[in-house]
């Protein structure tokens, strides 16, 4: 509002002087304004094209590209988006997710308890630390899918099983990562905390813990991704409900459109729950320096 | 003013010495002893503000870590206020130079950490006293109107003043500070030196001062004490008397300073000569000294070294 008749009083007795016409530093700005609008918007569009160009494809291809007997296996996108809306409406999908997401909930709640508890104690206790390692590095190598045979004859095929799978997916992240945290603590804090007689136990409430705070969180990024991934399969070998089933269920029944609205609420569900907790994870290390500075 | 030798001084250190067990390396497959300290005997009165300086690897930060608690003597005695130090307390604060303010706490909860907790009168501040006096002391070092800043926020001056005010907070009597404003730009030291000098006579505290900068010595110091080169001896003290120094006269050229800088320098020039012909070098927190290249002016304490020793 004010820059315009600012630069009118100062550049009239320029004009005057000069005899020159004036540029008034308001026209000079508005193109700088409009660029970097625009230079936004174009990376907004460059950053989204390469999704764009997929969904056309997979809009498309299927119609003018592929053969009539593959165009029944993998159908145009409006058929697929068809096929969720009449999901929704039915109340089935919500079913579904509620299942699935009650399930990966619990197990990856879970395993965030226990493996902090114990990344805690093994960063702690070098000779625990010793002690379990080997262990640990067996279980953390075995994929959780191998075990899921196991998983199900022990515990049946029901909610147990399936939320023990997810707790022994999630658990190693959150595991290793704790330990990592826990290891990395600037001595020099330590040092600070102890010159002020600070016991072991105030010590690690008030110095380790709180710096060990953001990489436990990288681990329960990692641990989220994949406990999703994991119930997803277990959800595929033996259930009645949850997006797994949705999916292995609508192939077998020929419901090719369904099964794809399955795996397109999967990816977005991944997408979603990776979101949340990329800002959790943002809002405990936003006292880091590089997020930091970032965010300010 | 009694110079040390008072009744009963505030800080005592009788025949102190101080001996690292060096680990099996490639060149030394047996190990060593490393002797970082010998026979160091200082008496300091209350309220009396001495420096400390020392070539490189003279056992400077071994000496404050003694005072501090945070490490016990291998022969004769630490005394503070006449009773033998056994731990770290909260009569004395100890000021890094590398800042180690807590990150994750604004400046306010920084200067507020020592006050967490049952203080030493058996008493537990409300949460409403401990942000009075970390705003009062965050103003006694010229930080008012940042109490809610990160410390990433804050440039190294004003890191090093939160430091300061947080040491300050819980009250001790002894400020041990190891070259507290090495890592600063001259001009940001000058004037933290001012400030220190400023609040030392507010407060009266004793402070024990490390530094390798001899103007910075004479500058602050009532009393300059000279480090020998590993292992460390009291080699001689300078007693510093620059007068009056009221006012905005620029004492670092007065002739008297100069005289004191130069005879501090003489002391030191032997010393830091026989230390680099040794190349001696840092001494790590680990006890072990690398030794290598002889450096003096630079400290570079190593961090993946420091993170091994102390991290569990």
């Amino acid at each position: 509002m004010t820059a315009p008749t600012l630069t009118k009083d100062l550049t009239a007795p320029a004009t005057a002087a000069t005899g020159r016409p004036p540029q008034p530093a308001a026209t000079r700005r508005l193109p700088a304004v409009a660029r970097s609008g625009a230079r936004r918007a174009g990376r907004g569009i460059w950053a989204s094209g390469a999704i764009v160009l997929f969904l056309l494809l997979w809009e498309l291809g299927p119609t003018y590209l592929a053969t009539a007997s593959t165009r029944v296996f993998l159908p145009p996108l409006h058929e697929v988006l068809r096929a969720l809306g009449s999901l929704i409406a039915k109340g089935q999908l919500q079913n579904h997710l509620a299942a699935s997401l009650t399930r990966s909930a619990s197990g990856f709640g879970i395993a965030v308890v226990f493996a902090v508890a114990l990344g805690l104690l093994v960063a702690w206790y070098r000779s625990l630390d010793r002690f379990l390692n080997p262990l640990l590095e067996v279980f953390r190598n075995t994929a959780a899918l191998a075990l899921l045979p196991v998983f199900t004859l022990l515990l049946g095929i029901g909610e147990t099983s399936k939320i023990s799978i997810v707790a022994y997916a999630a658990f190693f992240p959150v595991l290793l990562n704790t330990i990592a945290g826990v290891r990395t603590v600037d001595p020099l804090l330590v040092r600070a905390a102890r010159s002020l007689g600070l016991s072991n136990f105030r010590l690690f409430l008030k110095v380790i813990l709180p710096s060990a705070v953001p990489t436990i969180f990288t681990g329960i990024r990692m641990a989220g991704t994949s406990s999703i991934l994991v119930l997803i399969a277990a959800e595929m070998v033996g259930a009645k409900a949850g997006l797994g089933y949705l999916i292995v269920n609508a192939q077998s029944s020929f419901l090719i459109p369904d099964m794809y609205a399955g795996i397109l609420t999967v990816s977005l569900l991944g997408l979603l729950v990776n979101y949340l907790l990329v800002a959790v994870e943002r809002h405990f290390s936003r006292w880091r320096t590089a997020v930091g500075s970032q965010s300010n | 003013m009694t110079r040390g030798a008072g009744p009963t001084p505030k800080i005592s250190l009788r025949n102190v010495g101080k001996q690292f067990t060096v680990r099996p390396s490639k060149d030394q497959p047996e190990g060593s002893t490393l002797t970082a300290l010998e026979g160091i005997t200082l008496d300091v009165a209350a309220g009396e503000f001495i420096t400390l300086v020392g070539p490189s690897g003279s056992g400077k930060t071994t000496l404050l870590d003694l005072l501090a608690g945070l490490t016990r003597p291998d022969a004769g005695q630490v005394l503070v206020d006449g009773k033998e130090v056994t731990g770290p307390g909260r009569d004395r604060a100890v000021v890094f130079q590398q800042y180690a303010l807590f990150p994750w706490r604004t400046a306010a909860a920084n200067v507020a950490f020592g006050l967490e907790g049952t203080g030493s009168d058996g008493r537990r501040l409300s949460r409403r006293e401990r942000a009075d006096k970390a705003r009062h002391y965050l103003e006694l070092v010229g930080l008012s109107g940042f109490e809610d800043r990160y410390p990433h926020e804050l440039s190294g001056g004003m890191k090093q003043r939160v430091a300061i005010a947080r040491s300050l907070a819980y009250e001790p009597d002894v400020l041990l500070m190891d070259e507290p404003f090495a890592a600063l730009d001259a001009q940001t030291r000058e004037q933290l030196q001012e400030e220190l000098l400023r609040i030392w006579r507010s407060t009266g505290k004793t402070i024990i001062f490390i530094t390798h900068g001899i103007d910075e010595a004479v500058y602050l110091g009532q009393r300059v004490a000279v480090l020998s080169s590993r292992p460390g001896r009291l080699k001689q003290i300078v007693d510093i008397d620059l007068g009056e120094r009221s006012g905005d006269r620029d004492v670092r050229s007065d002739a008297v300073f100069i005289e004191h800088r130069h005879k501090v320098w003489s002391l030191l020039h032997d010393e830091v000569r026989k230390a680099q012909e040794a190349g001696h070098a840092k001494i790590r927190p680990d006890g072990s000294a690398p030794d290598e290249a002889p450096q003096l002016s630079k400290r570079q304490p190593s961090k993946g070294q420091l993170s091994k020793g102390r991290a569990a």
